[in-house]
């Protein structure tokens, strides 16, 4: 047997790498380890952020890592043999690795991470790799301070909620720790819904143990010695990742009674959600986990002072609770250097669309929209035009071209009329019809609402119910301003945060797109040539460049087309498959 | 105790208290539907929204406590809107009749379900004060009305409408000819009021003003009362003698009808402005179009209106031989029919669209073809053709249907060179009637381009104060009942003017509505087809023969089958809904979400205490809330999620397969009739 004592084998499993076929990989490794009966080191580990490049795989000779990109059990035996086997890298595959330039580099180059510090570099079921990196100092330290002490160390941090309304931290835990009782709840709130976002997932998949000392310094600062994950059912693989690493901290009394010889005792379960949007709400939250219908009540009281079972209870949203251990290990003040006046730190964003570069990334706040999205993410797929990027999913809105330099923290971005929200960042391009964007978030709010206050009950129903005649070219001049009217009420008259954000998606287009909504009803055209309906199936002879790429993707051989002819399509034979408007880059077909 | 400022008033409130609370303390009135004395607030319904000084939006004053120095308004422009579109939206998705669409579609709002439900106990008496609450002519409209009541029956769904108007006629019969009921006058006012024609405007408008207590005059032109009625629709329809009886009981209340009073020759309204406190005028649409083709003043040419105000007037009409009648609305079919008794040798309408354009009623011209009328459709006459001055045949045009019109109706176009003539002895156009306008002009009446007097908001008020007018000479030609219809709020309004009050349009019957018939699923009806009574006619040679009443009336077992073959379509608690009421009040626009999806939901009726109809439900969450948190049963709760939100028992069950115990506190508790039980009368005193 060859002895590769040091050396390891990383396979990224978070969510991403399984759905690219990681796991086909993995086991062709494992055979190839076997069949060769070399002493490699296999092991997996969470999602790095680069989803684009998956699957992604690791070599570590020495504490030497050379990352893997699109990776197929093809690739395995090459990479055995000359890497593995040899010792020489295969350069063409190399995603990232120090000393070796790569297209890739440029993906980092701007991030900087600390709740993802540890995704996609451990294995996230290993407390012991966990633990090799600073892992569980932070709760030591913590219990070493007053409960004061790190209630002013996280408000010093500036650490806002990053759930998506950006309250600050540490004034939420110094209200439930001035709340009086004896009995307080500590709860992580991972019931992740935006379509599009998947920050929480990723950090749970990836380093699931983060959060749990997370809480274990908020629960410490509180006062409260009981605790929830309120975790999505649809995230089997972060759900199981939880009760591992639960079982290993409760085997190493980081969890349980009088942890580290202190006696700060704290007991965590998991509760699994059974899917319900509303459901990411503080007080809906509640009421699921209590084993009611998750449905929003008034506030106040706020759970501060009356939450679970009535009880003081904190609540703090997944990437909020990764950052906390880091804050208390390295302090306030490194913290805070990071990030804008008003917002510190670093944000997660899940990177999706028509971005080229789809994935996880942390940045520090106060980069603009542009080095997000053509720096790191490097630009629009297919060098289409950017027309515009969606914020904060459901709740959020689409920020447009003229605004790509706004600067990305709390403020500025609610400034535009979207919001931070928890990091869903959708990329749209000049194909993406921003009416039906808006019908689409809507459509989601509408079908996720629960159903108690009436105008986000009915109001969202009967804004997608004109959304959709306008999509379908029969809107009537004057849905704009029902829409409009419909939006300002529903945000104001919704018990919570759900109703309250509903219209946002509709009323940022309306802002920035109204043209294209106006195009829709007044002409009956789509100019993202995207709406269904409105599609005519007809070349722009203006438009077009007479490439003849759009008679080339015909299926049914309907475009008749001669080099320096305009195209021209043969209505009886179209079956309106679109896969000419696909493959005109010039939006020249109608 | 905190004080506050409450409406721009500052008062002192406990501490502690909602906004709700102290406003209801304060006699303020703010509206709610999820709010619940003995529940805490929940805050769903959005109705109770007010201003609070420094608030970025509404708060809803359920569940938002008083602070010192707070600052609440309760009654702005932006609250009021606010309210009206939670209204609305909740209207959006309450699938329902509140009102059976019989009453809602009857011009003069008459309660129809109830008067059949007299009917079915045998009580006539009752049913036809019913009727007169809002049409004190059921004689004479239980005969000549055009029963639009009837199309919009439910019963359409099933088989065939109930044949309320034969019910009325049934019933005002009988109250006719055993003499019993007579409406109770209200001791003298003091006013006088000149009514100017005797139409069923002005009959209706005095029988209500005679009511109230004021002292009604109506000068008639003619020689005897009831304008169209006498003079417009012959005999074999509406028999002289009943429309004697009619006005009978109504000058039996103290109205004095003075015939022969002509405005501009007898009286003039500037003496009537001065004798009386109040005037009005009600003179219909006498006036009637030419035909406006070459020829026209050929001897034989007849205007239908002429022609049958002689009939009325009894004079001696000559005419024989063969006859075509241009126009296609009841006046033609009246001079037809009355033509054929008058011994004409052939009749032919001549009308430029099809009979599905016809204005006429559809029974008029089945009854008109049975008696052997021609109908040609699609031609309009293009000349008349004499001879030694005399009408000798009719060139007519043929027309095809274009592009519909602003009535909707598809406009007829020429056929060029299509023309075709008719040999004829006698023309009767009968083509539109209006209003004299020179006369009224003459008097002082403000008048539109259609010749009709014009009147102000709604209100009844012409351009002359302390002048009323309604009928025919404020719409243009109608029908009786909305002649009976707007005498009614003319009365009504001139009660105001003399009071003293301000005068104020009239609301339409706020309803929500099931849809149009053929929007509505046919398996809601699930009833037994009985089919609809026949009305006992005359047979035809003894119709042609004479000018006898064709439609005999029903008898009392058929008017019992036909009160029976009533659906009872409304709402269960139709004025006790809280919802309804808010709707009234804020004026809710319940067209404004029209188009979009209501919930349609079955009934369930399966447990005998109490009834839920879930298309009614409004998700305020108080049933559930009760029966969960007072109660700790449980038998109903929130199902589903986003507008498919629902509140339902658990589990997919019926009420009666739950535990509930039948106490009730649910149907106290719902503000609309999602759930109803008669032994639980719905709690009128809502916080």
């Amino acid at each position: 047997m060859q002895d590769k004592e040091n050396y390891r084998i990383i396979v990224g499993l978070g969510s991403c790498g399984i759905a690219s076929g990681g796991r086909k990989v993995y086991q062709k490794i494992k055979e190839e380890i076997k069949k060769r009966n070399i002493k490699v080191l296999l092991e997996e580990t969470g999602c790095v952020g680069m989803c684009y490049n998956e699957v992604l795989i690791e070599v570590v000779i020495n504490g030497s890592r050379i990352l893997y990109k699109d990776i197929n059990p093809d690739k395995v035996d090459r990479i055995l043999d000359e890497h593995i086997g040899k010792g020489n890298v295969v350069n063409e595959w190399v995603a990232k690795a120090e000393g070796i330039a790569t297209l890739d580099d440029s993906f980092f180059a701007k991030q900087e991470r600390i709740a993802l510090r540890n995704c996609g570099v451990i294995s996230p079921e290993s407390i012991e790799e966990y633990i090799d990196r600073d892992g569980y100092k932070a709760i030591e330290k913590a219990v070493s301070m007053s409960r004061e002490e790190v209630v002013k160390e996280i408000l010093n941090s500036g650490l806002r909620g990053r759930g998506g309304a950006g309250f600050p931290t540490g004034m939420k835990w110094r209200f439930a720790k001035e709340a009086k009782g004896e009995k307080k709840y500590f709860i992580c709130n991972a019931d992740e819904g935006d379509p599009g976002a998947f920050m929480d997932r990723s950090v749970i998949e990836g380093d699931p143990h983060s959060v749990i000392e997370g809480m274990l310094i908020g629960a410490y600062a509180i006062g409260a010695d009981e605790g929830y994950i309120y975790v999505r059912a649809e995230y089997p693989l972060a759900v199981k990742r939880l009760y591992k690493a639960i079982s290993q901290a409760e085997e190493r009394n980081y969890l349980g009674e009088n942890i580290l010889g202190s006696n700060f005792s704290f007991k965590l379960h998991v509760k699994e959600g059974a899917g319900a949007f509303v459901c990411g709400e503080e007080t809906a939250l509640i009421a699921s986990i209590e084993g009611k219908r998750g449905m929003p009540r008034i506030r106040p009281p706020f759970p501060a002072i009356s939450g679970l079972w009535e009880k003081p209870t904190n609540i703090n949203n997944v990437e909020t609770l990764a950052n906390i251990p880091w804050i208390i290990n390295n302090g306030a003040e490194k913290y805070s250097k990071y990030g804008t006046e008003k917002s510190k730190g670093t944000k997660v964003f899940a990177l999706a669309g028509k971005i080229k570069r789809g994935g996880l990334v942390e940045v520090p706040m106060g980069l603009t929209l542009r080095e997000i999205i053509f720096d790191i993410g490097g630009g629009i797929k297919e060098n289409r035009k950017f027309k515009a990027v969606q914020m904060g999913g459901p709740s959020g809105g689409c920020i447009p071209e003229s605004l790509i330099d706004t600067t990305v923290d709390y403020d500025s971005i609610t400034a535009t009329g979207a919001i931070m929200g928890s990091g869903g960042m959708v990329v749209m391009d000049e194909t993406t019809c921003m009416v039906d964007i808006a019908r689409f978030f809507l459509n989601f709010t509408q079908n996720e609402s629960c159903g108690k206050c009436t105008f986000c009950r009915v109001g969202t129903r009967r804004m997608l119910e004109i959304l959709n005649r306008i999509v379908e070219g029969k809107g009537k001049e004057e849905d704009i301003y029902l829409l409009e009217e419909l939006s300002s009420r529903i945000i104001t008259t919704s018990l919570c945060g759900l109703g309250q954000t509903a219209p946002n998606p509709v009323l940022t287009t309306l802002r920035y797109f109204r043209n294209e909504y106006e195009a829709h009803i007044k002409e009956k055209k789509c100019p993202a040539h995207s709406c269904e309906a409105l599609l005519r199936f007809e070349v722009i002879p203006e438009l077009c460049k007479m490439c003849g790429k759009c008679a080339k993707a015909c299926p049914e051989n309907a475009i008749k087309w001669e080099k320096k002819q305009v195209a021209m399509i043969d209505k009886d034979k179209c079956i309106k498959c679109r896969a000419c408007i696909t493959s005109c880059k010039f939006m020249a077909i109608e | 105790m905190v004080k506050i400022s409450l409406n721009g008033k500052e008062v002192q409130v406990k501490e502690n208290a909602t906004i709700l609370e102290v406003a209801n303390e304060y006699n303020i009135d703010i509206p709610t539907l999820c709010n619940d004395e003995k529940l805490a607030p929940f805050g769903s319904c959005w109705l109770c929204v007010v201003e609070v000084e420094g608030a970025k939006s509404l708060v809803p004053s359920c569940a938002t406590k008083v602070r010192e120095g707070m600052v609440v308004r309760t009654d702005t422009e932006n609250i009021k809107k606010a309210r009206r579109l939670c209204l609305e939206l909740l209207f959006s998705d309450h699938y329902g009749d509140c009102l059976p669409p019989c009453q809602a579609t009857c011009p003069a709002g008459v309660d129809i379900k109830k008067y059949l439900a007299f009917t079915r106990e045998g009580n006539y008496t009752e049913a036809v004060k019913v009727i007169k609450e809002n049409n004190p002519l059921p004689l004479i409209c239980g005969r000549v009305c055009t029963r639009p009541c009837e199309e919009a029956c439910r019963r359409n769904i099933v088989d065939e409408p109930v044949a309320i108007d034969f019910v009325k006629r049934f019933v005002a019969d009988y109250d006719n000819q055993n003499g019993s009921f007579s409406p109770e006058v209200n001791k003298s006012s003091g006013k006088k009021v000149a009514l100017i024609g005797a139409g069923p405007a002005s009959l209706s408008a005095a029988y209500y003003l005679a009511i109230m207590g004021h002292a009604c005059t109506i000068y008639e032109a003619l020689p005897k009362p009831g304008g169209m009625l006498r003079y417009g629709i012959p005999e074999y329809r509406l028999p002289k003698k009943v429309l004697d009886d009619e006005i009978k009981k109504i000058t039996d209340l103290g109205v004095e009808i003075k015939n022969n009073m002509a405005l501009g020759n007898e009286i003039t309204l500037e003496d009537l402005r001065k004798d009386y406190d109040a005037v009005f005028i009600g003179t219909g649409a006498h006036g009637s179009y030419k035909l406006g083709v070459e020829g026209e003043d050929l001897e034989g040419i007849l205007s239908g209106i002429e022609f049958l105000r002689d009939m009325g007037l009894e004079k001696e009409v000559k005419l024989k031989g063969k006859i075509a009648i241009v126009g296609g609305g009841n006046t033609a079919i009246d001079a037809a029919r009355t033509s054929l008794r008058l011994g004409a040798d052939e009749v032919t309408i001549v009308y430029r669209r099809t009979e599905k354009e016809m204005p006429a009623n559809d029974i008029e011209i089945k009854e008109a073809k049975h008696e052997g009328v021609n109908l040609h459709f699609l031609a309009a006459p293009t000349k008349v053709i004499g001879e030694n001055g005399k009408v000798k045949a009719i060139e007519c045009i043929k027309m095809e249907l274009g592009e519909p019109d602003a009535s909707g109706r598809q406009r007829p176009v020429p056929i060029e060179g299509s023309n075709f003539t008719i040999d004829i002895d006698f023309v009767i156009a009968a083509i539109g009637q209006f209003p004299q306008a020179d006369i009224l002009q003459q008097e002082g009446f403000e008048t539109s381009r259609w010749k009709t007097i014009v009147t102000k908001n709604g209100s009844y008020v012409t351009n002359l104060e302390g002048v009323f007018a309604a009928g025919d000479v404020v719409t243009g030609a109608a029908t009786a009942v909305e002649a009976i219809a707007g005498g009614k709020k003319a009365a009504i309004s001139i009660d105001r003017y003399l009071k003293g009050e301000k005068l104020e349009g009239f609301k339409n019957l706020f309803t929500v509505s099931k849809g149009a018939l053929e929007e509505i699923d046919k398996n809601e009806f699930e009833e037994e087809r009985k089919p609809r009574q026949k009305m006992p006619e005359l047979n035809l040679d003894e119709r042609l023969a004479s000018f006898k009443e064709v439609e005999l009336g029903l008898d009392e077992h058929q008017a019992q089958e036909e009160a029976n073959r009533c659906l009872k379509c409304g709402c269960e608690i139709e004025k006790d809904c809280i919802l309804r009421n808010y709707g009234m009040e804020y004026e809710a626009n319940l067209e404004k979400f029209k188009g979009g999806k209501k919930h349609k939901y079955p009934l369930d009726l399966s447990y005998t205490k109490i009834s839920r109809d879930p298309n009614k439900c409004i998700r305020c969450g108080r049933c559930a809330r009760i029966c969960v948190e007072v109660k700790k049963i449980g038998a109903l709760g929130f199902v589903n999620r986003g507008f498919e939100a629902i509140i339902d028992p658990p589990f997919g069950y019926n009420l009666a397969q739950t535990n509930c115990d039948g106490c009730g506190e649910c149907v106290i508790s719902c503000p609309t009739a999602a759930l109803y039980s008669e032994e639980f009368p719905k709690n009128k005193a809502i916080l």
